[in-house]
């Protein structure tokens, strides 16, 4: 009988807790999700003020589902006085080479590194590593001098060769190579394999995760730079979208809502990316670090 | 003969070695390492124009001595150390609170995440633009709502020259959150949950368990943290420039913005490298002691 009186009663005391345990979890999310909205607010604003004419983009308390919702702005960016579409297409061109240069020569260096032997090889991964240091900020008046130089100032080359020779992702990838079994690729290598051949047909169909982490990052970190083409690029039809829509926006100042749909524009391939490839993202930063 | 073969393996595994890394070592040679050795000569010459190069002088530190007697230099300078004084503590706190709150059991994790992370990856110009109109002093949203809450003079957030410097701080905080909310977040899947419970059971409540087992667990992530966050706040161009431009006047011409309009503005190249070298040099005392320094704090 009294074991059974304080079974019940163990079992009350564990069902007060599992509710108090929900209610805390409920309260929590709540709170959480509340900040989460406030931090995403300003992306919620700019696509509602997106799809209203301007005259109801100011109307206060703000509306987030438009009164009269219009397509205009977004035509607007289309008309031949802007260059948008050309500088969203020179980005997209920009990016595309960068990540094929990048994924080939990167993941062939960091294979040497990490399974080949040769001398010198230790000595020259460590002058690598160091350059890891460096503030790329620094070097930017002598880059400047040296793409005049080699007369590239102006092109996307200027963008895409510094991005190409990464010293991060060459470090990365090495450290993915090295954990695979050396004699998987031993064993094709004494039947005549190639290394070549070892390494786009072994190695790299297993570092899939790392390679994918490497594109992701260049297509965002090249989709989102401001510094380089606004220092390397003046030709305003070369442009690239980040330093483009800033022009944009000094050029028609008053027409908040066309403002907003470029934005709007501009973010879309990147969070459609994000949305995607979001376990990679988050996976990527927390082994890797990601540099800042 | 078995001796033989064996050889010309190694020596064929060494060619291919040399091979592979001989595209990325002249490019890193002509697009890292040459741009930075370059640096250093620059800073000791009055470059100006590079179609003048053929007349550039060697002066030295003259541009070094220059430098230390430049208002406008010193004025840029005090902004960044403002900048990463209150950028630092600002974006570490939040988000280990945030990465705190989120590790606790709770639903729609994943969205939650989501939602924290986004602005880290959204374009700064794009975003410069949003803040822009949610900030201006006199349409925009925010001090409409200030006003209706009964605040008869809103602040003039980035049009202020009071109000400028703090208000990009903020912006680049809410910019930069999601990453290292992520790291912390990394690191406090790490700590075990055992430590924590046994704790507890020796009688610690959460702020102590919190104090004691937690933060020391993760103290080499916030080392890691505080580093990055100081190096990624005095080299801060971009979100500076999309936001402000440095102004207005000169109230958000931080360090960074100040080499490049000394070197595109005034086209003094040697002069800006020579500000560019003391941003390095700076970086890296603060770096060497905090190395130095972390053995008292750190916990391996």
């Amino acid at each position: 009988m009294t074991e059974i009186r304080t079974n019940t009663n163990k079992w009350l005391v564990k069902t007060e807790k599992n509710k108090k345990g929900i209610v805390g979890k409920l309260i929590l999310t709540a709170i959480l999700l509340i900040i989460g909205i406030l931090n995403i607010y300003p992306f919620l604003f700019m696509l509602s003020s997106s799809f209203k004419p301007l005259n109801q983009m100011f109307e206060y308390p703000i509306q987030l589902i438009p009164r009269t919702f219009i397509l205009q702005n977004y035509k607007n960016l289309f008309l031949p006085e802007y260059y948008f579409t050309r500088w969203y297409a020179n980005t997209l061109t920009m990016i595309t080479l960068t990540v094929a240069l990048k994924t080939f020569i990167v993941s062939m260096t960091a294979y040497a590194f990490a399974r080949l032997r040769f001398k010198g090889r230790d000595i020259i991964f460590l002058v690598f590593l160091a350059a890891m240091m460096m503030p790329p900020d620094v070097t930017i008046i002598p880059k400047y001098v040296i793409f005049k130089f080699i007369n590239i100032t102006d092109t996307m080359w200027s963008l895409i060769l510094p991005s190409t020779f990464d010293v991060f992702f060459v470090f990365m990838l090495r450290q993915f190579f090295i954990t695979i079994p050396m004699s998987l690729s031993e064993a094709a290598i004494i039947d005549g394999c190639s290394h070549f051949k070892v390494f786009y047909k072994i190695i790299l169909p297993l570092t899939k995760p790392a390679m994918i982490t490497m594109t992701i990052f260049t297509f965002v970190w090249g989709w989102n730079d401001y510094m380089n083409p606004y220092i390397f690029i003046s030709d305003t039809r070369k442009q690239m979208l980040t330093v483009g829509i800033k022009l944009f926006t000094t050029s028609m100042a008053s027409d908040y809502t066309t403002q907003m749909a470029a934005a709007t524009l501009v973010l879309i391939p990147v969070l459609i990316l994000f949305l995607f490839a979001q376990k990679f993202f988050i996976e990527g930063i927390t082994t890797s670090g990601v540099k800042g | 003969m078995m001796k033989k073969k064996k050889l010309s393996i190694a020596e064929k595994e060494a060619l291919t070695g040399v091979l592979f890394i001989f595209p990325y070592a002249l490019g890193f040679l002509i697009f890292h390492a040459l741009p930075f050795i370059l640096s250093f000569v620059i800073s000791m010459t009055d470059l100006r124009f590079i179609s003048k190069i053929s007349e550039v002088r060697f002066i030295f530190f003259d541009n070094f001595l220059e430098m230390f007697n430049d208002p406008y230099f010193w004025e840029a300078f005090s902004k960044s150390v403002q900048y990463t004084v209150i950028y630092v503590p600002l974006i570490m706190l939040l988000s280990l609170m945030l990465a705190l709150m989120v590790n606790k059991k709770i639903y729609a994790k994943n969205a939650i995440k989501t939602m924290i992370f986004m602005p880290y990856i959204s374009n700064i110009v794009a975003i410069a633009i949003v803040w822009g109109l949610l900030l201006d002093p006199i349409e925009g949203p925010i001090n409409n709502l200030l006003m209706t809450l009964g605040m008869t003079n809103p602040p003039m957030w980035l049009m202020g020259a009071k109000t400028a410097l703090p208000t990009v701080v903020i912006i680049a905080v809410w910019q930069g959150m999601g990453l290292q909310f992520i790291t912390y977040l990394a690191a406090l899947q790490g700590v075990p949950r055992e430590l924590i419970e046994a704790s507890q059971i020796d009688g610690a409540n959460r702020w102590k368990s919190f104090i004691h087992v937690t933060l020391p667990m993760i103290s080499p992530t916030t080392f890691f943290l505080t580093i990055t966050s100081i190096i990624s706040s005095l080299k801060n161009f971009s979100v500076v420039h999309a936001l402000t431009e440095g102004g207005p006047g000169t109230s958000t011409r931080v360090l960074a913005l100040n080499i490049v309009r000394e070197t595109f503005a005034s086209y003094r190249m040697g002069y800006a490298s020579a500000q560019a070298i003391f941003v390095f040099v700076f970086i890296l005392i603060i770096t060497v002691i905090q190395w130095k320094g972390q053995r008292r704090f750190v916990s391996y």
